[in-house]
């Protein structure tokens, strides 16, 4: 047996030349892979459609003029102050540092110290800390009122000392010379009753803007005097799509040529307010005549609206692949894929979807990505017990289609043993209650709240106390030791919950960010009122958060992006369908399978992977289906399925799937799967797991030894059909094609395909090999370059 | 089987005696020739590891195969019950099967759990559950790792298996529409290692019930058809000691179905309280979850509940009087449930005549956990205490009448936040003062540091001239508070016991079970008690005993399973003799005046080589537990232990004490053979380290109040 890449020679390279040459499909796979992978990077291969948006006045090539409101003349003028001649330390200076970039992370704002003694608060969250820093530490040598450009704030501010964030204030800006006068009246708090920053505005908030095109927005300050003041200039400026609209430091903004909904976040002093612009295509669309569900009703709305036309609907032989890999995480296998393609029931589609969200296979690939979220690691061999019994507590809950807020419930409020009670093994795995509040904000309400441990959100409301009013859910979750090493006994602990926000030192009683939750009793575990937050019908980040994450799982970009941050100023880019999919998702009382259920059966998620010129360059909208590389416990999966082999993982039985695999640690025993990128079940983020390309995995599917010997598994694929006189090489490509593909052959495929099973050959010594022997070989090349196909790695 | 015996293991009497005595030759001449290896915890002990099958139908014959470690020859299979009864199976030239019994089940042998032990040259092995059931019983030899060839399963059948590793056995049965099956799979409650999942599915793989607690599936049949039934280790693992039995029984649609008993954990020991009777529990009264319904009950009473649904609550009022003192009772956790039960109780203080407030609350009382009496040991590394908890979750504390009123009780389960089973029940117990003990006793292990746990999965086999401690520990009831001593009868011939006195307030006692270096081989089915005063009368409580489910070769990786033993059998065995008896010189008791010094005039006999030349003992008995330890001399046939009373400071009266400590001997495990070789042997013995505990007999003082000046 010649297993080795190096012996398959000539003819196998030429095998694959031309097996894949004659895969119109994956060829055109690759061109859109590589054009999309180029778009995202930035590289170009942007096709401007000039064709001007109906309704859209001007020409977007030329200067650019907006539909939205007119600009307004500035209320203060950028280079005023609020409150009269005397600059005000918080309202006028705090923002200079700010907007310098002085208050970052990464600069005197850094934790432990700031940068060289010089500590200030990020983002200017604490004026008072600031001005004290600023004046008074260090014996007031950073401030000389006497000369003020002798200032050490101003002699590194302008790069006149050295100074390691380099220079930040040019001398003849209006900001230094705000500087340099407050330092010259004396470097003053300011007035206490002085105006309080109440609010931020945007102007325009949002409007239609034309491909290419470019305009200033404004930033409004809003005073408790009811003043405004133009801080434009002092605002900080983020695009959540920098591809599609770029920003500039002062506001100026600029929309590319993709198409599609972008947002620009504008951070004054702690408040935050967000611009939205909406880039048609230009394309007359006409509204879809019979919409399947809610889904198709306002994404192809929203297709509409953008002037960008939607995909046909994909063919049977790429629905049943999709919908097989996208709910079951699997191939179909050759007789479920003849079956459907010999199928003419109308209701085909529909049946096939309920089949399979009825079978384990569902409910092992969910477990899969849900523990992985859930952070069941190995960490110690000990571990194992607890990891399986959460991975089939997952499991089961989600194959009996456990409503999605009892899971969650169960989990939040697990009281018990690890054997007796599953969800308890969470709180093995995280311990602390800040981690647990941070973990269960992000996974389930899709708010990140980490930064709120510290400091005020830099982008979102949330504020210190809201973090440890979240926290205090947590408070009363009593652990007695086991037998097991590590592992705990949960219970509710008697008492008022409460938790101290380490800053101010005041105990806080359990709020759900900001949701006042009523007073809790000694005797009642608060984190059962937590759960009954979330999965109340009114709850607003619950029910979306997981609704745009099994979005994402199933169209590869979430309604919003990353789909685990949710806020205001990331805008969702279709907030008619995230919040229409949202209300169905409760009334259906949380129920997962229904959710998957309307998403697959839509017409929006059957649309082809096809595209054309009007909208190839939709990244956001969904106007054909987007493909994704297999995920690495997927493609294992898939190409033991091709080959007729399996992987053997440890302590599971032989034929386990990798995707029913209960915790991390196999990755370190399955090169495979580290390749191809598989959490490590580390973060509540889906982040973790890489789906990007590598030369790495080019290499391991070209080469790699496992994948040699799947090829050659005794009672493979390979070997049966080579084996049985039954099977005609006519057949043979039709099973290897369904199985690969779930499709049969074109008829140029079949015809190259059965040429080369019919092809001689020799051993290594030049002898030839007999009829069984050489076929057996042939099969397994025609496997390995299917398996090396864009057709097989991508879900299409 | 209660009467002291003989065995026909007698013929190898005379033999056992050389065992040792030949070893220091036999270890003189391998010790250069044999290379160190690892050290051993605790001397070979006969254990019974399994029988296949392992249970039978009342009123049939079955033949059992054994399995065990140091169990051959195995001679007998005895029972805990005399309703069955075992003989060697004999094949055609009537010599024995190894390992092979036919057992008989009387008709009228009580179902449920009893259990096994084989009777082998070392002695009466470690226990085994062996389950005697209504239902017709089947074994399955073969594996059926695969859906397409399933086991075929009969309703009303228990099938006997071992679980193959790293697979799922698969079993198939008929069942038509509407049909009503419980299906139980019984394996940690029979001795297995087995935690199991049972998963019921349709014949194209689509599962419908799944079980991962190991309780019993309840399932009605959706259609006439065949269904799978998929049985597998939560991670996997299989072997030998993976036993279960998968029973499938028919119930009519109004019954209520009954698990199987199984064995109970060491918590149970100190349920029921004796004046508890199961029938006189009132049912609690539904609604009763919130304040505003709250059940009025009048102590004393006993109640019976459930706490269900999810985050119940029961709350009961009743009026007490400044002064009364009532003790609380919660049985729950120890009923075998996954509950831990918590007791309030609130005085509730009425507004004022004219307010319209609401009554305000004042916590009186807050009750949760039986702690246990000693230090409970993790399974860490270093063994740093018995791994036994006698404690529980369930509730046991006192409640003082601060003021005439009214008094509010709240009984929650801890672990019920999210939990729908109303099986899980309970009994609250209100009542006056009843003091009371129970005792709990398992053999005494010693510090080490070494993960191997085999040494706790002990039986009373005694080497002679071995002196066996069994650690004894009490749980006090209702301010009970006196001296506990302890006593044991029914000893087989040349075994003798004395018990180091629970001192009053405390909770620890040791029991030393002793044979005679002449003690014949035997057993027999002793009885362990413990004596106390309570209110003026003499009490006897039965003492328990505890073991490990199965021996643990490496804590870190398993975890210990300790569990109630349905008797305490103590033999004799007539392979082996003790390799160090440490014994008074004289049995009499020795007089000593209250701060001099106490001379223990000590012997050593040694029937075996030591891995170095000291032992170090610590005194146990109470009082003088505080004593520096002392070293001995291997060497010396004799020696002087001399304890200073004044540094002690104890007190005049009668005690008994011990020396303790550990050894590590050069044990030869072809001992038994070589023993034939009663003249010199020509080649060396391989030897192997063992370190194991060593402790005297007991000595008893008696120390006079010091004589004035």
């Amino acid at each position: 047996m010649r297993d080795d890449l190096s012996c398959r020679g000539p003819l196998l390279r030429a095998a694959l030349r031309r097996v894949v040459g004659l895969l119109p499909m994956t060829i055109r796979l690759l061109k859109i892979r590589l054009s999309t992978i180029a778009r995202s990077r930035g590289l170009g291969l942007m096709i401007g459609l000039l064709v001007t948006a109906p309704g859209l006045a001007g020409d977007v090539t030329g200067q650019p003029e907006f539909q939205g409101q007119p600009e307004r003349p500035s209320p203060v003028g950028p280079s005023e102050q609020i409150d009269g001649d005397t600059p005000h330390f918080t309202n006028d200076i705090v923002p200079i540092l700010t907007k310098a970039g002085c208050n970052t992370g990464v600069c005197h704002a850094k934790a432990g110290g700031g940068q060289n003694g010089f500590q200030l608060s990020l983002l200017g969250f604490e004026p008072d800390e600031d001005y004290d820093h600023l004046v008074r530490e260090g014996r007031g040598r950073r401030l000389s009122p006497a000369a003020p450009d002798q200032s050490l704030l101003l002699l590194k501010a302008t790069g006149r000392r050295p100074h390691g964030g380099g220079v930040r204030i040019e001398p003849d800006s209006i900001h230094y010379r705000q500087l340099h006068d407050w330092i010259a009246a004396g470097a003053p708090r300011g007035a206490a009753d002085a105006p309080r920053l109440m609010s931020l505005e945007v102007q325009p908030p949002d409007e239609v803007l034309a491909k290419g095109a470019s305009r200033q927005i404004r930033a409004i300050a809003h005073y408790s005097n009811d003043s405004e003041r133009d801080v434009t200039s002092l605002a900080l400026y983020e695009s959540n799509q920098p591809a599609m609209l770029e920003t500039s430091d002062s506001g100026r903004i600029d929309a590319s040529d993709i198409p599609g909904k972008a947002a620009i976040m504008v951070r004054y002093q702690g408040h935050v307010a967000v611009y939205n612009a909406a880039i048609p295509a230009g394309a007359t669309v006409a509204p879809l005549a019979d919409p399947e569900n809610v889904v198709d009703r306002f994404l192809f709305a929203n297709l509409g609206k953008l002037g960008i036309p939607a995909a046909s609907v994909c063919n049977d032989a790429t629905f049943l692949r999709r919908a097989t890999l996208d709910i079951a995480g699997r191939l179909p296998t050759v007789a479920e894929a003849e079956s459907f393609l010999s199928s003419d029931d109308p209701e085909r589609r529909r049946k096939r979807i309920d089949a399979l969200l009825d079978s384990p296979d569902y409910a092992d690939f969910f477990a899969n990505k849900w523990t992985a979220l859930l952070k069941n690691r190995r960490d110690d061999r000990s571990d194992i017990t607890s990891n399986f019994a959460f991975h089939a507590w997952v499991r089961d809950s989600l194959l009996a289609n456990q409503p999605y807020d009892q899971i969650v419930r169960q989990l939040l409020a697990a009281t018990g043993t690890v054997i007796g009670n599953p969800p308890v093994a969470w709180y093995k795995r995280v311990k602390d209650p800040k981690q647990q509040i941070e973990d269960v904000a992000q996974l389930f309400l899709g708010v990140r709240m980490q930064c709120a441990q510290c400091h005020h959100h830099p982008f979102e409301r949330w504020s210190q106390d809201d973090y440890y009013s979240l926290a205090a859910f947590f408070s009363q979750v009593g652990r007695k030791p086991t037998a097991v090493r590590g592992e705990d006994l949960i219970f509710h602990e008697r008492g008022i919950a409460q938790t101290q926000n380490v800053k101010s030192g005041q105990w806080l009683r359990p709020a759900a960010l900001g949701t006042d939750v009523g007073e809790i009793p000694a005797g009642e575990d608060p984190r059962l009122r937590l759960a009954d937050w979330m999965s109340s019908a009114d709850n607003p980040f619950f029910a979306k958060a997981l609704v745009n994450r099994y979005w994402k799982h199933f169209f590869s970009i979430g309604l919003i992006e990353p789909e685990d941050d949710i806020r205001d100023t990331n805008p969702p880019t279709n907030p008619e369908l995230l919040q229409a999919l949202e209300q169905e998702f409760i009334a259906s009382g949380f129920d997962l399978k229904q959710l998957i259920r309307v998403i697959t059966t839509s017409r929006s998620y059957q649309l082809s992977s096809h595209t054309n010129e009007l909208n190839r360059s939709d990244r956001q909208n969904y106007s054909h289906h987007y493909p994704t590389r297999l995920q690495a416990e997927v493609l294992l999966d898939a190409i033991d399925q091709l080959t007729g082999a399996r992987t053997d993982f440890a302590n599971l039985p032989i034929g386990t799937r990798a995707v029913a695999l209960p915790d991390n640690s196999y990755n370190r025993s399955s090169p495979f799967l580290k390749v191809f990128g598989r959490p490590d079940s580390s973060s509540v983020c889906e982040c973790e797991r890489v789906q990007s390309a590598s030369l790495a995995q080019s290499l391991h599917l070209l080469s790699a030894s496992d994948i040699q010997n799947k090829l050659a598994f005794p009672g493979g694929r390979a070997e049966r059909l080579s084996q049985s006189d039954g099977v005609s090489p006519e057949n043979a490509v039709a099973e290897l094609y369904l199985a690969a593909f779930g499709r049969y052959p074109s008829p140029s495929e079949n015809d190259l395909a059965v040429h080369y099973l019919l092809e001689p050959r020799n051993d290594s010594d030049g002898k030839p090999l007999g009829t069984r022997e050489a076929r057996k070989q042939n099969l397994q090349d025609l496997i390995w370059a299917l398996i090396n196909t864009k057709e097989f790695m991508f879900n299409h | 089987m209660n009467e002291p015996m003989t065995n026909s293991l007698g013929r190898l009497a005379r033999l056992r005696a050389m065992v040792w005595l030949v070893m220091p030759c036999l270890a003189c001449l391998s010790i250069n020739s044999v290379p160190a290896r690892a050290q051993s915890v605790g001397l070979p002990a006969p254990r019974l590891l399994a029988t296949f099958p392992m249970g039978g139908q009342a009123g049939s014959e079955v033949e059992i195969t054994i399995r065990g470690e140091s169990i051959d020859p195995a001679s007998e299979l005895v029972f805990s019950n005399d309703g069955i009864r075992a003989v060697a199976k004999r094949d055609e030239k009537g010599n024995a099967v190894p390992n092979t019994f036919l057992v008989s089940i009387a008709e009228d042998c009580p179902t449920g759990i009893h259990e096994a032990r084989v009777l082998t040259s070392l002695g009466l092995s470690t226990p085994r559950v062996f389950t005697v059931g209504h239902l017709r019983e089947t074994t399955q030899t073969e594996s059926s790792t695969s859906p397409e060839s399933p086991h075929p399963l009969a309703i009303d059948s228990v099938c006997n298996a071992v679980m193959p590793v790293r697979a799922i056995n698969h079993y198939r049965f008929t069942a038509s529409e509407g049909q009503r099956i419980f299906i139980e799979c019984a394996a940690r409650r029979i001795d297995s290692k087995l935690r199991p999942v049972v998963i019921l599915s349709d014949t194209l793989g689509r599962d419908l019930l799944v079980e991962r607690t190991g309780d019993p599936l309840d399932f009605t049949a959706p259609a006439d058809g065949d269904y799978l039934i998929k049985v597998h280790e939560l991670t996997f693992q299989g072997g030998a000691d993976f036993f279960y039995r998968l029973a499938l029984s028919e119930l009519s649609d109004e019954a209520k179905p009954v698990p199987d008993a199984g064995t109970v954990a060491v918590s149970a020991a100190s349920w029921p309280p004796e004046s508890f009777t199961p029938g006189d529990s009132s049912p609690e009264t539904e609604p009763n979850d919130q304040a505003t319904e709250a059940q009025t009950i009048t102590p004393p009473c006993q109640l019976a509940g459930t706490f269900f649904p999810a985050a119940d609550v029961d709350v009961f009022e009743f009026t007490a009087k400044k002064g009364q003192t009532w003790w609380i009772e919660v049985g729950s956790q120890r009923l075998g449930l996954p509950t831990d039960p918590s007791v309030l109780v609130q005085r509730v203080v009425p507004p004022l005549p004219e307010s319209k407030q609401q009554p305000t609350l004042v916590d009186v009382a807050l009750l949760s956990d039986i702690p246990s009496p000693v230090k409970v040991s993790g399974n860490n590394y270093a063994y740093d205490g018995p791994p036994y908890n006698v404690g529980s979750s369930d509730v046991l504390g006192k409640l003082e009448i601060p003021e005439d009123g009214l008094y509010r009780l709240e009984l929650s389960d801890l672990f019920g936040g999210t939990r729908q089973d109303p099986r899980n029940r309970y009994h609250l117990v209100i009542r006056q003062a009843s003091p009371d003990f129970v005792l709990v006793a398992w053999a005494m292990h010693m510090e080490l540091r070494n993960g191997d746990r085999n040494a706790l999965s002990k039986p009373i086999a005694l080497r002679p001239g071995a002196t066996m401690p069994l650690e004894v520990v009490a749980i006090r009831r209702d301010g009970f508070d006196g001296a506990i001593e302890l006593s044991m009868d029914l000893l087989p011939p040349g075994v003798t016991a004395d018990g180091l006195t629970i001192p009053a307030g405390q909770s620890r006692g040791v029991m030393l079970v002793t044979a005679d270096a002449e003690a014949p081989p035997g057993w027999s089915r002793a009885r362990l008690v413990g004596r106390s005063e309570i209110d003026g009368k003499p009490v006897t409580r039965t003492c328990r005993l505890a073991s490990m489910a199965w021996p643990v070769k490496d804590a870190w990786a398993e975890i210990p399973h300790p569990r109630l033993l349905a008797d305490v059998p103590v033999s004799v065995g007539s392979a082996e003799i003790a390799p160090l008896t440490v014994q008074p010189r004289s049995p009499e008791t020795i007089q000593v005046q209250e701060g001099q010094s106490l001379t223990l005039p000590v012997d050593l006999i040694r029937r075996s080589e030591f891995s170095g030349t000291k032992i170090r003992l610590e005194v146990m008995g109470h009082g003088f537990e505080k004593h520096p330890k002392i070293d001995l001399d291997l060497n010396q046939d004799s020696a002087d232990v001399v304890l200073d009373l004044a540094k002690l400071k104890v007190a005049p009266g009668q005690y008994k004490i011990a020396l303790c400590g550990s050894v590590v001997a050069k044990y030869s495990p072809q001992a038994i053979a070589l023993s034939d070789l009663v003249d010199a042997p020509t080649k060396p013995v391989p030897t192997k380290d063992i370190v194991d505990i060593v402790v005297s007999r007991p000595f008893t003082i008696e120390v006079q109040p010091a004589k004035k000046p």
